[in-house]
């Protein structure tokens, strides 16, 4: 009944505030033996490799549909890299490293939309 | 003789560097290299060599290294720039052949930029950073020489070009379809895709290590807001540099792919798209001027505070700034290609994020402006180059606007309107930056200061030089003259602004001289600086003696306002006076052949792929994966320096109590 809510301290319920709204920030931090997760990212990498190579070298698939295919495999591949091997996810306290990766992305899928737009010109100069 | 011998000495050795003037250079090198062997023999002087300096992974080394590097790089590229005006001077000149003069511009371009430009301004932070946020080293030392030497070896790679094989020719920028193989067949453009790779990957391993110092290893009570200028500065281009180089690499290694494996990225056929080089490295090479020049916004904002004895104008607006030219940087890089037709749409937004830049970059210039406005200003050096660089600057900077407007950049486009803009940039941005920081550090680098008087010799040759140079330039392009053209015909009304420019190419090369003979008379006859702080300082660097000691500081400091160093003096504290108590056993990098090594496998691997030498480079190629392997596991990479060494070290400098 008379639970928690008054109890708590005012810095207490700041902290679980803070908690609450920076759950997504919560680090996983966890220490293996043997590098198991590693082997099976290293494994699966080169999978993700070979797939796009086979799709590419033997055609099986329709362009557009190759494209869409092996942009899904690239972003697999990245995520891959950054979770396994970057630990992106690891530390001590909250994992800040998280909100610049976000503007990072920000930044290079504008990079990537703008040099879309900029070299789709009709101009016929090139 | 073997025909394999000929066949190699013809690979080598083709007609293209068989000119009078390489080979006079060849025969200088091969008497200057046996001197040297022979020098450093008979001195015993190897040994020393490779423990003080190969080896080494402290910073402030490093930044010597970089140092003599960048100014070796600068006589290269300047010799280039008089053989340009030498062959410009007048109407008609053939002093060098088309093949040779196409060469020197486009080692002079990259060779200022990549080679010199970049290495000095790492040499600045590698000498003064750790020190600005009292740090004992970078963050990652063994980094640190690693990149180094792979910088040394893309730098070495590059310049022996023209005496190996034939230099690359087609420009700093390297457009295709030119260079495709179907035009350029020799190992020219090899060399420039090889050697920008070697040492583009040292730059972002420098831009890695030195964003993760400034964030991390500064001094308890230095917080964000606390930072000196410059150590912003350092930290927004690193990020620039992180973000940069990514494109440049991709670029290079799919042109380089074009040209040894036979691929079609950028080739006419085979559906390639030359354009598509040309988006991506303009896409690195417009936050590549940002981080050549944002530094040096770092050391004016150091230099102006500290001889006019104030504190910096507008500090947060200062930040703010730096960083809104950061964040735009990113969106103008169309405004390198506006002619290529993208359309009015792209064009115009890409134009207007140009101009937009201008905002705070003139936010800048008014607050150092205010920070002289009342102060007490002392004209040194330093301070000389700092007020040379405003107008300069400002200059450059109007007619970067007028070039950021389209339909005026069809006219101004490739014409020497466009050298004129950016050497206007480069030269008075960066170069008397470089200059200023160089005269402002060089009594915390090497223990005494630079002869003011014969500084203020070469001050005026460079600044009066550079204007009587490039002024007419922008005349030149409004008169038709085009960029890259190696002669031209009388007749044109060119020929009485090409000769000034050409005169005043030649002031700034005595400029040169009298840099180096007063770099040269300080070593030599240079008065001792006891104090460690002879400009009267407001950052930390200043608190320590000159030269400093290895492990930088004693006790780290704590910091308690933005001008740390001069907030400690006016409360009448000083780091000079430690008890013994207080001094620690210190943990220090050892040093390492790591790096040197690394170097040299990248140059086996690289001169190799330049030949298609595919054997030698996949012995060059295993030898980098084994050394970065053992570095892995190399856990020596550590050492204690003794609590009594330290107090010894810190007695003799009579900075100890009791």
């Amino acid at each position: 009944m008379a639970h928690s809510e008054t109890e708590l301290t005012i810095s207490e319920a700041y902290e679980r505030d803070n908690d609450r709204a920076l759950k997504f920030l919560k680090p996983r931090f966890h220490e293996e033996k043997f590098p198991m997760t590693q082997i099976l990212g290293y494994i699966g990498s080169l999978i993700l490799t070979f797939a796009a190579y086979f799709l590419v070298i033997n055609r099986v698939l329709p362009s557009i549909a190759l494209l869409a295919v092996i942009l899904t495999l690239a972003v697999m591949q990245g995520a891959l890299q950054l979770g396994v091997f970057m630990h992106v996810r690891e530390g001590r306290g909250l994992a800040w490293q998280l909100i610049p990766l976000y503007l990072v992305f920000l930044i290079a899928l504008g990079m990537v939309g703008m040099s879309v737009w900029i070299m789709l010109f009709k101009s016929g100069v090139s | 003789m073997p025909a394999f011998i000929v066949h190699l000495i013809h690979t080598l050795f083709p007609k293209t560097v068989l000119f009078p003037d390489i080979l006079l250079i060849d025969l200088g090198l091969v008497v200057g290299g046996i001197g040297l062997f022979i020098f450093m023999t008979k001195t015993h002087r190897w040994g020393w060599l490779w423990r003080e300096w190969l080896t080494t992974v402290d910073h402030k080394r490093i930044a010597v290294l970089y140092l003599i590097a960048a100014i070796v790089m600068l006589f290269r590229g300047g010799i280039d720039a008089e053989m340009i005006r030498a062959q410009l001077a007048l109407p008609g000149t053939h002093f060098m052949p088309a093949i040779q003069y196409d060469e020197v511009f486009t080692t002079h371009g990259t060779i200022m930029i990549f080679f010199m430009g970049m290495p000095f301004i790492f040499a600045l932070f590698n000498a003064v950073v750790p020190l600005m946020i009292g740090a004992r080293d970078v963050a990652f030392p063994r980094i640190n020489a690693m990149s180094y030497w792979l910088f040394a070896c893309g730098a070495i790679l590059f310049n022996i070009s023209f005496i190996i094989g034939g230099s690359p020719d087609a420009g700093w920028t390297a457009y295709p379809p030119y260079t495709g193989l179907a035009f350029n067949p020799g190992p020219g453009e090899n060399y420039y895709f090889l050697a920008l790779i070697i040492a583009g990957i040292g730059t972002t391993m420098t831009g890695i290590n030195f964003l993760v110092t400034t964030v991390r290893m500064r001094a308890p009570g230095m917080t964000l807001m606390r930072m000196p200028l410059f150590i912003w500065s350092a930290m927004v281009t690193s990020a620039l540099v992180l973000f940069a180089f990514p494109p440049l690499t991709v670029a290079l290694a799919m042109s380089l792919f074009d040209r040894l494996f036979g691929s079609s990225f950028f080739t006419l056929g085979h559906g390639g798209m030359p354009m598509m080089y040309v988006n991506l490295f303009w896409l690195f090479g417009h936050p590549e001027v940002y981080i050549l020049v944002i530094p040096l916004f770092g050391v004016f904002s150091e230099v102006v505070a500290t001889f006019s004895k104030k504190q910096l104008f507008g500090y947060p607006i200062m930040v703010a700034s730096i960083l809104a030219i950061m964040f735009l940087s990113y969106g103008t890089w169309v405004h390198h290609f506006f002619t290529m037709g993208a359309g009015p749409g792209v064009n115009v937004f890409f134009g207007l994020s140009t101009m937009l830049i201008a905002i705070p970059t003139g936010v800048k210039i008014f607050n150092w402006i205010f920070t002289m406005w009342g102060g007490r200003i002392q004209f040194t050096v330093a301070m000389l180059y700092q007020l040379a660089f405003i107008p300069t600057f400002v200059i450059g900077g109007a007619t970067g606007v007028m070039l950021a407007a389209v339909p005026a950049d069809y006219q101004f486009h490739n014409s020497y309107f466009v050298i004129a803009h950016f050497h206007n940039v480069i030269i008075g941005g960066t170069l008397f930056g470089l200059l200023s920081g160089l005269y402002y550090w060089w009594p915390k680098m090497f223990g005494s200061k630079l002869n003011e008087k014969q500084g203020r010799v070469a001050f005026w040759l460079f600044f009066i030089g550079f204007w009587v140079t490039f002024s007419p330039q922008y005349l030149l392009g409004l008169k038709g003259m085009t960029r890259r053209l190696y002669t031209y015909p009388a007749g044109l009304g060119w020929h009485e602004l090409n000769v000034i420019s050409t005169v005043g190419a030649l002031i700034m090369g005595a400029g040169f001289v009298a840099l180096v003979f007063n770099i040269v008379w300080t070593l030599v006859y240079g008065e001792r600086d006891l104090t460690g702080d002879p400009w009267d300082g407001r950052t930390l660097e200043w608190s320590l003696p000159s030269p400093v000691p290895e492990y930088n500081f004693a006790r780290v400091p704590v910091v308690h306002a933005r001008d740390a160093w001069w907030d400690m003096k006016q409360k009448g504290q000083s780091l000079a006076q430690l008890s013994p108590e207080d001094v620690h056993d210190i943990e220090m990098p050892r040093n390492t052949p790591v790096p040197f090594l690394l170097g040299v496998a990248f140059f086996v691997v690289g001169f190799a792929l330049t030949f298609k030498w595919w054997p030698i480079a996949g012995i060059g190629l295993a030898g980098v994966f084994a050394i970065i392997i053992f570095s892995g596991f190399d856990y020596e990479d550590h050492h204690h320096l003794k609590a009594e060494v330290v107090r010894k070290t810190e007695a003799s400098l009579g900075r100890l109590q009791g």
